[in-house]
């Protein structure tokens, strides 16, 4: 069986680390599914999805590490109109930071229970905020 | 005060009920890919700028579309519901046999705070005489007039109408009318800056972002293509903030325009003091 469930979030920062552990847990109890996987999937180019410890200290870290890695006074060529948008594309460090992080992540579903390491949780990073966001969760199992 | 003096609200989440509308909109406005926007978003985007008021522009492409883009009535009911956050403008079609009444309606009764045209759209030249009775109405109302000026990416748009130097015309013939060049005229920004140095009632937007990242675009014509100085000594209190959102990008710019070298008090005026000079006042 598969079930897909999305939901949207409005994001309030420029960036943003964002944990949504417990909206992936709900909707892997909500499925009915007790033994397979979720797969957790962001619908978007500038933002990512990643695994980490939830303290405030590595949140700032991860940060400040994809900021070094993706300066934001860079002669990116991704500035320029866009004719398919009819805007100017002006956010090549989200797309970049988006590349590092990922699009999704993937856990195992167990006794109908999400199984994760104790320091697990799930994130969405924003990189091109603020923004109005959706994120698939689709559970693949019976 | 930071003022946007160039806001489209076309996919503002409220005037999007119906889908055939938004679908009408992102092709007048040839702006795709881009949703609709909650209120909550443009607060949020407001404050990641730094914004404190965003001047929004209807659009009245009667004779050319068949239909307004976004309706002045449509700006009443969004500045209703965040009056401390949204000036509103008015449109008109010109051309259209009702517009000098639907100007005064926008005036007298919807208390919108100036006129938006688009000359490159709307196909006309601001020196055009059927246009007479219009600027009289702004005049009577003490209400300005932002043009569009320069390129326009709108679809069926004509550059030849809305180059600076057909402004000319208007400015001499109406002192006392306060009118914008949206866009600063690109590229002929040194045609704008031309009539801003010889006529104090002609101002300009910074809503251009042809190319390049915000922070080049700026530097480029705003300190290159016209020298740092013609702004910060000549035309310091004719220069608004202006981003032309959707289209182009906001809060980069808002962050941009703040990282050239003109002095604090000159930034100040460009931000926000010289939009309430050019509308005559916040209330």
């Amino acid at each position: 069986m598969v079930i897909y469930k999305s939901f949207s979030l409005l994001t309030t920062q420029y960036n943003d680390l964002i944990r949504i552990t417990d909206e992936i847990e709900k909707a892997v109890a909500e499925s009915g599914i007790k033994n397979g996987i979720v797969t957790v999937i962001t619908k978007h180019t500038t933002t990512g999805i990643t695994v980490n410890e939830s303290l405030e200290c590595l949140e700032s870290d991860i940060d400040t590490f994809l900021k070094r890695l993706v300066p934001e006074d860079y002669p990116y060529v991704h500035a320029r109109m866009l004719r398919s948008y009819g805007s100017t594309a002006g956010n090549p460090t989200g797309h970049l930071k988006a590349h590092l992080t990922g699009n999704h992540c993937v856990f195992p579903i167990v006794n109908s229970e999400m199984v994760k390491g104790d320091a697990q949780d799930v994130y969405f990073c924003e990189f091109d905020g603020p923004a109005k966001r959706t994120i698939s969760i689709s559970i693949l199992g019976e | 005060m930071f003022i946007d003096i160039h806001v489209h609200p076309a996919f503002f989440e409220p005037i999007n009920t119906e889908e055939e509308q938004t679908e009408f909109r992102h092709n007048a406005l040839d702006i795709h890919r881009n949703g609709t926007a909650p209120l909550e978003h443009i607060f949020n985007q407001m404050r990641c700028a730094g914004l404190d008021r965003l001047c929004l522009l209807p659009e009245d492409y009667t004779t050319t579309a068949g239909r307004a883009v976004v309706t002045n009535e449509e700006i009443r009911s969004l500045v209703d519901m965040a009056p401390d956050k949204f000036i509103g403008f008015a449109s008109v079609d010109p051309l259209a046999d009702d517009c000098c009444e639907k100007l005064e309606h926008a005036f007298a009764d919807l208390r919108l705070k100036g006129l938006k045209l688009h000359p490159s759209r709307q196909w006309f030249y601001p020196s055009d005489e059927r246009l007479e009775q219009i600027y009289q109405i702004c005049e009577k109302y003490n209400k300005p007039i932002l043009f569009h000026s320069g390129l326009s990416w709108e679809p069926d748009t004509l550059s030849k109408y809305a180059k600076p130097m057909e402004f000319e015309e208007l400015a001499y013939r109406h002192p006392k009318l306060r009118i914008c060049l949206a866009h600063f005229g690109w590229p002929w920004v040194q045609e704008t800056a031309m009539l801003m140095v010889k006529f104090p009632n002609v101002y300009a937007d910074t809503s251009f972002l042809y190319f390049d990242c915000a922070k080049e675009f700026y530097f480029r014509v705003l300190t290159q293509d016209l020298p740092v100085t013609w702004i910060d000594r000549s035309l310091r209190h004719q220069v608004m903030f202006g981003s032309n959102n959707p289209r182009f990008e906001q809060i980069r710019m808002a962050q941009a325009i703040q990282e050239l070298d003109f002095r604090e008090s000159t930034l100040e005026l460009i931000k926000g003091e010289n939009a309430i000079e050019f509308l005559g006042g916040l209330d």
